[in-house]
């Protein structure tokens, strides 16, 4: 019996055992990576390449300009200003959209993309909701935009954080009419900072609810 | 018999899960290159829910996912020293999950794009929380064994060191605002509220 499996086809056994744990290992190996990976229907991911990053300068800026920017002679001469720029791109394919058209409701200024999807960066006022100013004050301001694209819905975003002392950014996300739409402008709402909604949700807690509890490091 | 048991051994080390003991060791565990984000669905009224279903997973450039990470738990317009702390403890977290993947509802993942693991919204970079970035990019912060650690963090109270968040060892996101406004460094801060740790450069970063 102790030389039972010393044949020819214990040598193929443990051959083929072998290579069936090589390709298996292969296999988890591939499934485990961590580099792009193809999206397919199986694996329901997508792989997306880094869109540009906003710069007052940016790559191709040719054709931004500021069709009009609002003497500060119209604003009060305490409202603070900062820098403000808009990247507006197509959202299927995330490319930039040049030629553009943006206006920030709250001063009338428009101004055009380039080559690059960028405005100019422009002077833009810091407007914190009034509606919460005996409450407790926003930790940024906010601001509309409404933007124009032949060929393309209206999109307006509204809630444009604009943080004093420093230039803001945003991206609008625009999508391409399909024959048969209804005008209908595409609206975003830019989601408050969650640091000034905990400290809003602090402010009125109570020990009748207290809700999830005051912020703590736990 | 010895051939089968040979080809039985190769094949259970093989398919054994197998990693060295210094795996998720800075130096000796690569920097990602991408990190994978599980996207989150609204509620039919539009509003988000952090335990959504998961609808897709998006394979980001780790440092484009620390530009939508950073912004949007920091507020850009602190001081540039709160600013590369965050940087810091954004980058810990996101490698550290990135090295810890999940799988839930047959989606395998490192982080999700909620405050479940951090606030992550695509294209919304900020120059000011950009320039944190690109100014620690190649810094780590670990303990003195070089593990990848998750540096965790809160908001915190305004105009307070937050004391009781270095008790926990978590950074106070308001406390790095307040320590960076006293004149503190990005170091000083991290040092104040994660004890015995030590900055590390990242090879190949």
């Amino acid at each position: 019996m102790k030389h039972a499996f010393s044949s020819p086809l214990s040598v193929a056994l443990g051959s083929v055992t072998v290579a069936a744990g090589l390709l298996i290992a292969a296999s988890t190996a591939m499934a485990g990576s961590h580099s792009s990976v193809p999206a397919t229907a199986e694996m329901r991911t997508m792989t997306q390449s880094a869109a540009p990053a906003p710069k007052s300068t940016q790559g191709n800026s040719e054709g931004a300009a500021v069709i009009y920017q609002p003497s500060r002679s119209k604003f009060s001469k305490d409202l603070p200003f900062a820098k403000l720029q808009v990247t507006v791109i197509d959202g299927r394919t995330r490319q930039p959209l040049s030629g553009a058209e943006v206006v920030i409701a709250e001063t009338e200024g428009r101004y055009r993309t380039g080559a690059d999807g960028n405005t100019p960066a422009f002077d833009a006022p810091v407007i914190r909701n009034p509606r919460f100013q005996t409450t407790i004050s926003e930790l940024h301001g906010q601001l509309t935009a409404i933007v124009y694209k032949d060929s393309y819905h209206d999109s307006i975003h509204f809630g444009i954080r604009m943080h004093p002392g420093t230039e803001s950014h945003t991206t609008v996300w625009m999508y391409k009419l399909i024959p048969g739409d209804r005008i209908e402008p595409v609206e975003y709402h830019v989601p408050i900072h969650r640091l000034w909604l905990i400290q809003l949700a602090d402010r009125y807690r109570s020990p009748s609810q207290p809700g999830e509890g005051p912020e703590r490091p736990d | 018999m010895k051939s089968l048991f040979a080809g039985l051994l190769v094949a259970a080390f093989l398919l054994l899960p197998w990693q060295p003991a210094h795996a998720e060791k800075i130096g000796q565990t690569p920097f990602p290159s991408t990190i994978r984000v599980a996207i989150r669905e609204n509620n039919a009224s539009g509003e988000p829910d952090s335990r959504g279903r998961i609808v897709y997973v998006l394979t980001l450039n780790f440092e484009e996912y620390m530009r939508g990470v950073l912004p949007n738990e920091w507020l850009a317009s602190w001081k540039p020293e709160s600013l590369k702390a965050g940087a810091i403890a954004v980058k810990m977290f996101g490698w550290y999950h990135h090295l810890h993947p999940v799988t839930i509802d047959n989606f395998t993942f490192d982080v999700d794009d909620t405050v479940n693991f951090q606030a992550f919204r695509r294209y919304t970079d900020q120059l000011a929380t950009n320039r944190a970035i690109i100014a620690t990019r190649s810094l780590a912060y670990v303990p003195p064994n070089g593990d990848i650690v998750e540096l965790n963090y809160r908001a915190g109270y305004a105009n307070s060191p937050n004391w009781q968040y270095r008790n926990a060892q978590k950074m106070a996101q308001w406390g790095s605002q307040y320590w960076a406004e006293k004149g503190r460094t990005y170091l000083q801060i991290l040092e104040f509220y994660y004890q015995n740790r030590t900055v590390r450069t990242i090879p190949g970063v």
